[in-house]
């Protein structure tokens, strides 16, 4: 089976990929990231332009989120 | 965990076969996991990235150990390393609401923190996460890869699958929908959450591209070649970026509020007074210091008042109730109060979780994960032999199963919970008294203590099996 996969997705060059990618999952994968994308791009550009002005850009967030109720 | 022999005298894991980077074995009892030379460039990149560092600092990596121990298949064999044990192994499907959703949030934050050093989760799995001192864990150190540059996340499926689905859901459908990740091994079939969830749903952004329009377009292009889908296509870090982003902050907006159900007060309601509650917990701690358990599982334990007994004692506690909002409550206050050496779980005695996945042997049953050192059966035993019907002899063969002592709670017909057991029902239980009881626990148990609780109608046993 999981040579199978291998040969199937053997495209992508990378012999350990032993997950089922899935065709459909992979193709709005790639929409969905290029439409959020340019929102990331977009937010690394504007605290370029913050920091040249002296702010300092938000530390990562946490790991996780406390709040699990609404 | 179940173990196939391998040529050597190391046993195998029976749930490590899927990935060929390396697999888990054991040795004179202790675990190892054996890296494979294929996967040696991720591993170094992994190490040497500063990756494993500020994961296992961070606390989202179980931290391992490079270590001589022969390899368990040598022509194979990279490296041999030593993660640190968890202490229970737990799945999905026994985890509150909250314990899953935070394992969502830690499975994303390490593809974040991956991402910026050039690594990626190649699965996401949720049967990868496990609750280390209170917390979520990555627990396969060998999860990650070198970024290929312009491919997108192979996981993305599978967190739909294992974490978003059943998440949306508990959140938005029913909480017990969680249980959908018993039946679907590899995760909820997103076309079945889609389903289920209300039109509404399609409103948010995250839920609309993630689900609905996933499980559409897995269906549309079902059997696609993905090579010509990759032709003339590349994913930027900076898009797989958003992607993860939009996932987290989609997965954070998915809550649940525990609601009052017939034990979500349970502790205010019951007919114990204040001094039989204090005698209870004194009798407990007592015994806990005489027997000395290095593991001790709660059944039935509503939100944990008496698994803290143990838990504060250094022991660690399985902390399992039937409840879903009585198992959140007790995991908040985990939470809270950064308690780590307790467990709360979601487990239903009466049909606890079975062995599953290949062979029946990938995810172990609840009860070959034990034996525990110590069980408690606390105002337990009247929902097992009256509301489920399970005879007092069987009751006391599945105890002596689960662990060598057992502090057990006898509840008589007097009591004025069992009373109300029969309001709806006919008493068919002529055996189900104090004497019967202990007939049928004597035929597996010593009776080391049998104290009445005062101002109740209860008796409380400390309870030794057979040698």
């Amino acid at each position: 089976m999981i040579l199978l996969i291998n040969t199937l997705i053997s495209g992508f060059g990378d012999n350990l990929v032993y997950l089922d990618p899935g065709s459909g999952s992979f193709l709005i994968q790639l929409l969905i990231a290029a439409l959020l994308g340019i929102g990331v791009a977009m937010r690394a550009s504007w605290s370029k332009i913050k920091g040249l002005f002296g702010f300092k850009p938000k530390a990562d967030e946490d790991a996780e989120d406390e709040s699990t109720d609404g | 965990m179940p173990k196939t022999k391998a040529q050597t005298d190391n046993d195998i894991l029976s749930a490590s076969f899927r990935d060929p980077s390396g697999f888990l074995f054991s040795h004179n009892g202790v675990l190892y996991r054996q890296v494979n030379h294929s996967y040696s460039e991720h591993y170094n990149k992994l190490i040497d990235s500063g990756l494993y560092d500020e994961l296992v600092t961070a606390g989202l990596l179980i931290p391992h150990q490079e270590v001589r121990q022969a390899p368990a298949e040598e022509n194979t064999a990279f490296k041999v390393i030593q993660p640190e044990m968890v202490p229970f192994i737990s799945y999905p499907y026994e985890w509150s609401f909250g314990q899953y959703k935070h394992a969502a949030l830690a499975t994303l934050s390490i593809q974040l923190r991956a991402l910026k050093r050039g690594m990626s989760l190649k699965d996401a799995s949720a049967y990868n996460i496990q609750f280390v001192r209170g917390k979520p864990v990555l627990i396969d150190t060998l999860s990650f890869e070198v970024v290929k540059k312009g491919l997108p996340w192979v996981a993305y499926k599978q967190f739909c699958q294992h974490f978003l689905a059943p998440l949306a859901l508990m959140a938005l459908k029913d909480v017990r929908l969680g249980q959908l990740m018993r039946v679907h091994i590899d995760g909820v079939p997103l076309d079945l959450a889609s389903k289920l969830l209300s039109f509404s749903t399609r409103l948010n952004f995250g839920l609309l591209t993630h689900l609905h329009i996933h499980a559409g377009a897995q269906k549309r292009y079902a059997d696609a070649d993905i090579k010509k889908i990759k032709q003339g296509r590349s994913m930027r870090v900076q898009a797989m970026q958003g992607l993860i982003e939009n996932l987290r902050s989609t997965v954070k907006k998915l809550n649940w509020k525990p609601g009052g159900t017939e034990w979500g007060n349970y502790y205010d309601i019951t007919n114990y007074s204040e001094k039989a509650f204090k005698q209870k917990k004194d009798l407990i701690s007592e015994w806990i210091a005489r027997v000395q358990p290095s593991v001790v599982w709660d059944l039935g334990a509503n939100n944990g008042e008496f698994s803290r007994i143990p838990s504060q004692a250094g022991i660690f506690t399985i902390s399992s109730d039937i409840d879903p909002s009585a198992v959140e409550y007790n995991y908040r206050r985990v939470r809270k109060d950064k308690e780590k050496n307790l467990l709360p779980l979601l487990i239903d005695l009466t049909n606890s979780s079975p062995g599953l996945g290949w062979a029946n042997t990938e995810r172990e049953s609840f009860i070959n994960r034990g034996p525990a050192d110590m069980v408690f059966a606390l105002a337990l035993i009247h929902h097992l032999a009256i509301t489920n019907n399970v005879p007092l002899l069987k009751l006391a063969e599945y105890f002596a199963s689960l662990g060598k002592w057992l502090v057990i709670e006898f509840v008589p017909k007097s009591d004025s919970q069992v009373k109300k057991l029969f309001r709806s029902r006919e008493d068919i239980f002529e055996h189900y008294t104090k004497n019967g009881f202990e007939y049928a626990f004597g035929k597996h148990f010593n009776i080391r203590e049998s104290i009445p609780i005062i101002e109740s109608e209860r008796t409380l046993y400390l309870l030794q099996e057979h040698e």
